[in-house]
């Protein structure tokens, strides 16, 4: 366990090279700051001097020497815009949409788990087959189109909840709605066929013969061993969401998330927000990712055993 | 529960509101929001929204007028001592947000920041609005002198520049490395903690997100008449419409056109709107090889039918100019001038004698879409163009390209800094100035020869004359057109009083005395 541990350490390691050079790379080849920064209306003597000033004129390896440099030091730089430390700037951010993602995650797997054993424990009667078409619906409804609906009927019309912002838990009822329902129908079709699979599994049929519940069955013995496929996709959908998935959802609710401002600083051509804010993103999803290889390895011996 | 939810929601709603109305709080919605708050270094539309309720001027206006009525500000008079020399008398008593007093060295200091500017981005506004400048000194307490390198008929309208608004030596000096001297650092800091003289102090300002205003109780003039505003970044539309339903704002930013008539449907808001003095325009690059020859771009202008587009876009609401004019230039306003007109026959003419080959004439815009209506705009101009022959193509791109050679034609647009041809057309397309610099406007001895009357010229008449020589140039060889003036609108709950003053720049959220009311509950 402790080498397998320690191999996935290595591997993140090195993810993260790659990830910061890449970005370093690709913020640069989309543009020049000084085009959106500071954009229209400057004489070429006004744009010398700007340059000079935000340290633009230096060749691209010395900027990304020092910022490797900073990088090792904890020095992530200044907004070229807002002129305040990165850091400040994109931890502000990243706590109010940790926040939305949780309250998403745990909406989806309180609706997602049991809609999908029931799918799949009643799949040829009609209960199963409504399960599944709403499934269907909630995957097929874009995010966009769903917030402008939930909030035409309960801001708009009704006028019983909040849209701007996040300020109360009011606030987080419709971004986690629209948050979680392509969620919510992913997970349950995935939870559904991985307990079709199971179900029909001898070991199923042996706990039956032991004489236990059908609930205990369908609790201990199939959704434990279903669960490490909905472990793999609950993993994907944490770290697609941590990526700046709610970009959306937070320009449509004006969250003061991190996707929000990630969009920002791409369009402006911040690097060193765009940079710090892009590698804290990295960083969390290659965090996540660890966390689930390891809690496949606990879950599953014989991966363990493979990493020995 | 969902009796439930609703009773509490309508009640909290409510209680907010009927709070609201009693403790003077208002939030603003608003569709940009400013990354730092510094009237010095910005000039931006976004920022000029935020300025004007924390700090003052040397010499205030009447706002509420079009015509400039000079009224006493941070100082109580102000006469010429010389050509280039006027002395002020100073406001005695006048407090900063954070409590020290003013003083003559804190007007010096906030004048020669940007006359003799070091930090750079001051460096690039005092270059491109406050070049005549020489310097500011103190003559005893209460009196300082300003010293212009020329004779300059716009004493008055440059000093009330946010640029040249007020602001407090000693403390800006502290905010980084050593306290007694100014260093770049400074000024960085200042944009995120601005300290002024106005009616409100800056409670909360998180950049991007929200600026709170509180009344600030030491305020020399007439006490705000809000206690509290908190204006927060609210990027779609149809969030900040609904937010003013919900009740949970008062009022929204940047209203598109199309939205008005869902506001007007709606008994609990209203909207006000006004022309923005600002032109949105097209740029042609003169230098462009395939653009050189003046007789394209005058087709490309005169193919362009403005009225159409007015009532089809802006159902009627924009104004469309006959020149590079605007009404609050006051004794400078120059209607009767006819440099941009619809003329496509004219245009045909003139395409088929410069020999126009069909080549492709690519058309620039900001993606995603930045002014209002430039999209749809964009389109039409492209069919008018085909109508007279001309092969357009839109070419939506992230970037400015204004400083690129292979720019043809693009969107941009002429806000007015200042309420003068100087502060407009002045700006842009002054000989040396950003147009020119960027390679896509050529002047020579005699556009510099007529510029030079123009800005600097003591008689009006010799002025006039001289802005109409540089239109005729501007007529013949076509650097731009401008669009329109175009109608920008914001919506507000019915027991909100406010509307856009016409005695500002463009977007200033002015929340002084006199310039907005709430309504008690009815």
């Amino acid at each position: 366990m402790l080498r397998y541990a320690l191999r996935t350490l290595a591997r993140m390691a090195v993810t993260f090279l790659v990830i910061v050079t890449l970005v370093f790379f690709a913020t640069r080849i989309s543009g020049n700051p000084l085009d959106f920064i500071l954009a229209d209306g400057l004489t070429s003597e006004d744009r010398a001097i700007l340059i000079r000033y935000y340290e633009l004129d230096r060749s691209w390896w010395h900027q990304y020497l020092a910022f490797l440099r900073g990088f090792w030091d904890g020095q992530f730089g200044l907004s070229f815009i807002e002129r305040r430390p990165v850091g400040t700037i994109v931890l502000e951010r990243l706590w109010p949409t940790a926040q939305l993602l949780l309250s998403a995650m745990a909406l989806t797997l309180a609706l997602a788990l049991p809609l999908g054993i029931l799918a799949a424990m009643h799949r040829d009667r009609w209960i199963g087959s409504a399960v599944m078409t709403l499934a269907f619906l909630g995957y097929a409804v874009p995010n966009f189109v769903l917030a402008v609906f939930l909030i035409l009927i309960f801001a708009y019309w009704l006028n019983w909840l909040p849209v701007v912002g996040n300020a109360t838990a009011w606030h987080f009822i419709l971004p986690t709605l629209t948050l979680a329902s392509g969620l919510v129908a992913a997970l349950t079709r995935f939870t559904r066929n991985a307990m079709l699979d199971v179900l029909g599994q001898d070991f199923m049929r042996t706990a039956r013969a032991k004489g236990l519940s059908e609930r205990a069955v369908i609790l201990r013995h199939g959704l434990r061993n279903a669960g490490i496929t909905i472990l793999s996709v609950v993993g994907l959908q944490v770290a697609g969401l941590a990526a700046a998935g709610s970009v959306v959802v937070e320009s449509i609710f004006a969250w003061p998330g991190i996707g929000e401002l990630l969009v920002r600083s791409a369009i402006r051509r911040d690097y060193p927000v765009l940079q710090f804010g892009v590698l804290t993103v990295a960083f969390a999803v290659i965090v996540i990712n660890a966390l689930i290889d390891l809690a496949y390895a606990w879950a599953d011996p014989r991966l363990r055993q493979r990493g020995a | 529960m969902s009796h439930l939810l609703k009773a509490t929601a309508l009640a909290t709603s409510l209680a907010a509101l009927i709070g609201a109305a009693q403790a003077q709080e208002i939030t603003v919605v608003a569709g940009n929001m400013s990354s730092y708050l510094d009237p010095g270094r910005d000039h931006s539309n976004v920022g000029s929204q935020f300025y004007f309720n924390l700090f003052d001027p040397l010499i205030h206006r009447d706002y509420s007028k079009l015509e400039p009525e000079w009224l006493p500000g941070l100082a109580v008079s102000w006469q010429l001592v010389g050509p280039t020399t006027m002395e002020l008398k100073l406001r005695e008593g006048v407090k900063f947000h954070n409590g020290a007093t003013m003083t003559a060295d804190d007007v010096v200091f906030s004048l020669n920041r940007m006359f003799q500017a070091t930090f750079p981005p001051y460096q690039v506004r005092q270059r491109d609005r406050l070049g005549n400048f020489d310097r500011a000194e103190k003559v005893d307490a209460l009196t300082i002198r300003v010293h212009t390198k020329r004779e300059e008929t716009l004493w008055e309208t440059l000093l009330n520049l946010q640029q040249l608004y007020i602001v407090p030596e000693a403390y800006i000096k502290a905010l980084a490395g050593d306290p007694n001297a100014v260093e770049n650092d400074d000024f960085e800091a200042w944009g995120l903690a601005p300290v002024g003289t106005g009616p409100y102090r800056l409670a909360e300002f998180v950049p991007g997100q929200r600026i709170v205003y509180e009344r600030f109780d030491d305020f020399w003039g007439e006490p705000a008449p809000l206690a509290r505003v908190t204006v927060r970044h609210v990027p779609e539309v149809a969030s900040r419409l609904t937010a003013l339903r919900t009740g949970e704002a008062h009022i929204a930013t940047n209203i598109a056109p199309d939205q008005l008539a869902l506001i007007e449907a709606d008994p609990g808001l209203k909207a006000e709107g006004s022309n923005t003095a600002l032109f949105h325009v097209v740029i042609f690059n003169v230098n462009h090889p395939k653009m050189q020859d003046p007789r394209i771009r005058r087709a490309l202008s005169l193919a362009i039918d403005r009225d159409l587009m007015n009532e089809a876009l802006w159902l009627g609401k924009a104004i469309i100019p006959s020149t590079h004019s605007i009404a609050e230039f006051g004794a400078l306003y120059m209607p009767e001038l006819k440099t941009f007109y619809y003329d496509p026959e004219e245009a045909k003419r003139l395409l088929a004698e410069a020999g126009y080959d069909g080549f492709e004439v690519v058309y620039d815009m900001h993606s995603p879409s930045y002014y209002t209506n430039d999209t749809l705009a964009a389109q039409a101009i492209m069919e008018m163009w085909a109508a007279v022959g001309v092969n357009g193509r839109i070419n939506a791109i992230p970037k400015w390209t204004g400083n690129d050679p292979n720019m043809m034609a693009r969107t941009w647009s002429n806000p007015m800094y200042f309420a003068d041809p100087a502060g407009m057309f002045g700006v842009m397309w002054a000989p040396g100035g950003p147009a020119q610099s960027e390679g896509r406007f050529n002047t020579d001895a005699d556009y510099a020869a007529a510029w030079e009357r123009f800005r600097f010229s003591t008689d009006l008449e010799a002025r006039k004359a001289a802005y109409a020589e540089l239109m005729e140039r501007i007529k013949n060889d076509p650097p731009l057109i401008p669009l329109w003036r175009p109608y920008e609108s914001w919506a507000m709950r019915k027991e909100v009083s406010w509307r856009p003053q016409p005695g500002h720049i463009p977007y200033v959220l002015d929340f002084r005395a006199g310039a907005i009311a709430l309504d008690a509950m009815n």
